[in-house]
């Protein structure tokens, strides 16, 4: 009886080799979802703009380093024309990728953050806990989201001024992002809520809990993981509402013209009477970006839920 | 339709509305400056006259519970105080001259992307997969991918500044005079046309969506193979079988959907420059005219509330399922 020799079970290399397998299995899904594709290489391309846009227009032209004339059509030097006070509208544009995508990455975040710690608290805990914050979420699905961040807008901006900057940011556009993110989250946390109270009937989160798993510590280390596919899927969703309403509510007026994201600039073609002028150099550009970036987000969007989401796998 | 149901879904309406009501008192308390920091710094404003301002508002009681009774009680009496821009109009008048331009252009735009997007969306998702599916979906999405300024800028370029065909702006032409009501109907519809055009439009690609992936849904139910195995014709399945079922959930959505709508449609207004309740949100945003700002939230959020409760409703009456 001798005994037979057990290789040693490295467990760190045999969890990245799963993950590795299953990062492939996911890529090769995502692959054959053409219109997925399309949308994360238009995603891909903005984000470049918006990473460097001085490497490709040089610096934001304003007021004093205006390089046109007013309202100039496309031609060889400004090839998307000039806005009302000479400046160059691809300049313009591909700096508006910047502001708005960051607007929308910050308001994905927030949302994110409130949307999972919500739904998971909210579907793990259960009780009173969950009675409470199953109402608060009804009450913020029901309310006109884009009404209230209209009223709310104004008086954040009356209450911390107009001035204020948190890392280059200016207030405008914190306020912006801010209540965006606090208008969008109970869609997510319904989502999130329900596909916890799923995980948490499974054998392994029993056995956490048998063990002397911390509530803290069974949400972070096993739940958490097991809804964070329908967390992506729905961050990229968000993302595109979230630049939808940033565009809106820029229009409405409430961007900010030092940081023109391409709402901001749709909001100055129209108070220059563009439309009316037959300028369709000043409005076509950023009204193409913003239709086409949230095209590709609601494509990659839709594809990665169809890949990740397991209820929607059959379909 | 139990009542228990019903008590249930009333209970959750009266509540949204009290949180409204409540969330309205505390954000114009929020809000910076108050009758007694009118001139501060001028010397001749004494203290007994500030307080003399406080108390005359009613500033000096706690603020629960006699400023959050009062506030009620006016509410509740229709009293939504003044606008600060106009001068002298109660809040009730301002929202009201502009409540109609908006409920006839968003009626009429609801009631045309209902028909045309629920029609699309009915037809592309049973023809799933096909050519008419890539296009009228590809189509959808793109609408649903644009806000509604955004659709109605180009439309002012194309057919009002170019072609002349529409007018660029208002309701009527300023200062016109009718012959009859015939003329004044034939001005009222090209001013008319565009901004419907534009929401209507903007709505379509949503419903579109909403309906395609319903009707997808109803086309694997076992009934819809047993009309098949009965050799009922293809229209007349669509018809009468898959569309009484897909429409229930696309109905609900679409009174959900209406609170997004009205805030979207405040974009369109601004753009054609409609006289309605979008264009007074941005005038008074602007001039930040809160009583009216604060009018006009108390007003789309309760209709909201109830549009939804009536969906409710309705649903539960048409599909006992929901009852639970």
């Amino acid at each position: 009886m001798s005994a037979v020799p057990v290789a040693p079970v490295n467990v760190r290399g045999v969890r990245w080799r799963l993950r590795l397998r299953n990062a492939r299995e996911f890529a090769r899904r995502y692959a054959r979802r053409t219109d997925g594709v399309v949308g994360a290489v238009i995603l891909v391309v903005f984000a470049v703009l918006a990473l460097a846009p001085q490497l490709f227009v040089g610096p934001l032209q304003t007021v004093t380093t205006a390089t046109g004339t007013s309202l100039d059509p496309p031609s060889a030097a400004h090839l998307f024309g000039t806005d009302e006070v000479g400046r160059d509208m691809l300049n313009l544009t591909v700096h508006g990728a910047r502001i708005s995508m960051t607007i929308g990455l910050l308001a994905t975040l927030i949302t994110i953050f409130f949307g999972a710690v919500i739904g998971i608290v909210s579907g793990y805990v259960g009780g009173r806990t969950d009675q409470v914050l199953m109402r608060l979420t009804d009450f913020f699905l029901v309310l006109p989201t884009f009404v209230l961040a209209i009223v709310l807008a104004p008086i954040i901006l009356d209450i911390v001024g107009t001035d204020a900057e948190l890392f280059g940011i200016r207030a405008t556009l914190l306020v912006i992002i801010v209540v965006i993110g606090l208008t969008s989250w109970a869609s997510m946390a319904r989502i999130i809520r329900s596909q916890t109270l799923s995980v948490k009937e499974r054998m392994f989160v029993d056995r956490a809990r048998v063990i002397g798993g911390s509530r803290a510590h069974i949400m972070r280390r096993h739940i958490l993981p097991n809804v964070v596919n329908l967390i992506v899927a729905n961050a990229v969703l968000t993302f595109a509402g979230a630049i939808f309403t940033e565009t809106t509510l820029s229009f409405i007026g409430l961007g900010d013209p030092f940081q023109p994201s391409w709402g901001q600039l749709l909001n100055a073609a129209q108070e220059a009477g563009a439309p009316g002028l037959g300028a369709w150099w000043y409005i076509v550009p950023p009204a193409v970006c913003v239709v086409v970036v949230i095209l590709a987000f609601t494509l990659v969007g839709n594809a990665l839920d169809d890949v990740l989401n397991p209820k929607s796998a059959t379909r | 339709m139990s009542a228990r149901y019903l008590a249930r879904q009333s209970a959750q309406a009266i509540f949204t509305i009290c949180m409204i009501v409540l969330l309205n008192f505390i954000l114009f308390r929020m809000m910076p400056g108050s009758p007694d920091r009118v001139n501060p710094r001028n010397p001749n404003v004494t203290i007994e006259q500030r307080q003399a301002a406080l108390a005359r508002w009613g500033l000096n009681k706690p603020l629960i519970p006699d400023q959050l009774e009062a506030y009620v009680g006016a509410t509740l009496q229709g009293d939504l105080g003044y606008s600060m821009k106009f001068q002298g109009q109660a809040v009730t008048q301002v929202i009201g001259d502009r409540f109609g331009p908006t409920i006839l252009l968003i009626g009429l735009a609801e009631l045309i992307a209902i028909f045309v997007g629920l029609g699309l969306g009915a037809y592309t998702g049973w023809r799933r997969g096909g050519l008419a599916d890539r296009i009228g979906n590809g189509l959808s999405l793109i609408l649903y991918s644009m806000p509604y300024f955004v659709i109605g800028m180009p439309m002012i370029i194309i057919f009002a500044a170019g072609l002349g065909w529409f007018p660029t702006s208002g309701m009527l032409t300023a200062g016109a005079t009718y012959s009859g009501p015939v003329d004044f109907l034939r001005d009222l519809v090209a001013h008319l046309a565009l901004p419907l055009a534009t929401i209507s439009l903007g709505l379509i690609g949503g419903y579109s969506i909403l309906m395609r992936s319903s009707i997808t849904e109803t086309r694997a139910e076992d009934y819809i193979t047993t009309a098949r195995a009965k050799g009922l014709p293809d229209g007349k399945i669509l018809r009468s079988h898959a569309i009484p079922n897909a429409l229930l959930p696309a109905v609900t959505l679409v009174a959900i959907n209406l609170g997004y709508v009205v805030g979207g449609a405040i974009t369109a207004e601004i753009v054609f420059n409609w006289p309605g309740l979008g264009t007074l949100t941005v005038d008074a945003l602007n001039s930040r005219d809160y009583p009216v700002l604060q009018g006009i939230f108390l007003l789309l959020g309760v209709s909201v509330v109830l549009a939804n409760f009536v969906a409710d409703i309705v649903y539960g009456y048409l599909d006992p399922r929901v009852r639970q």
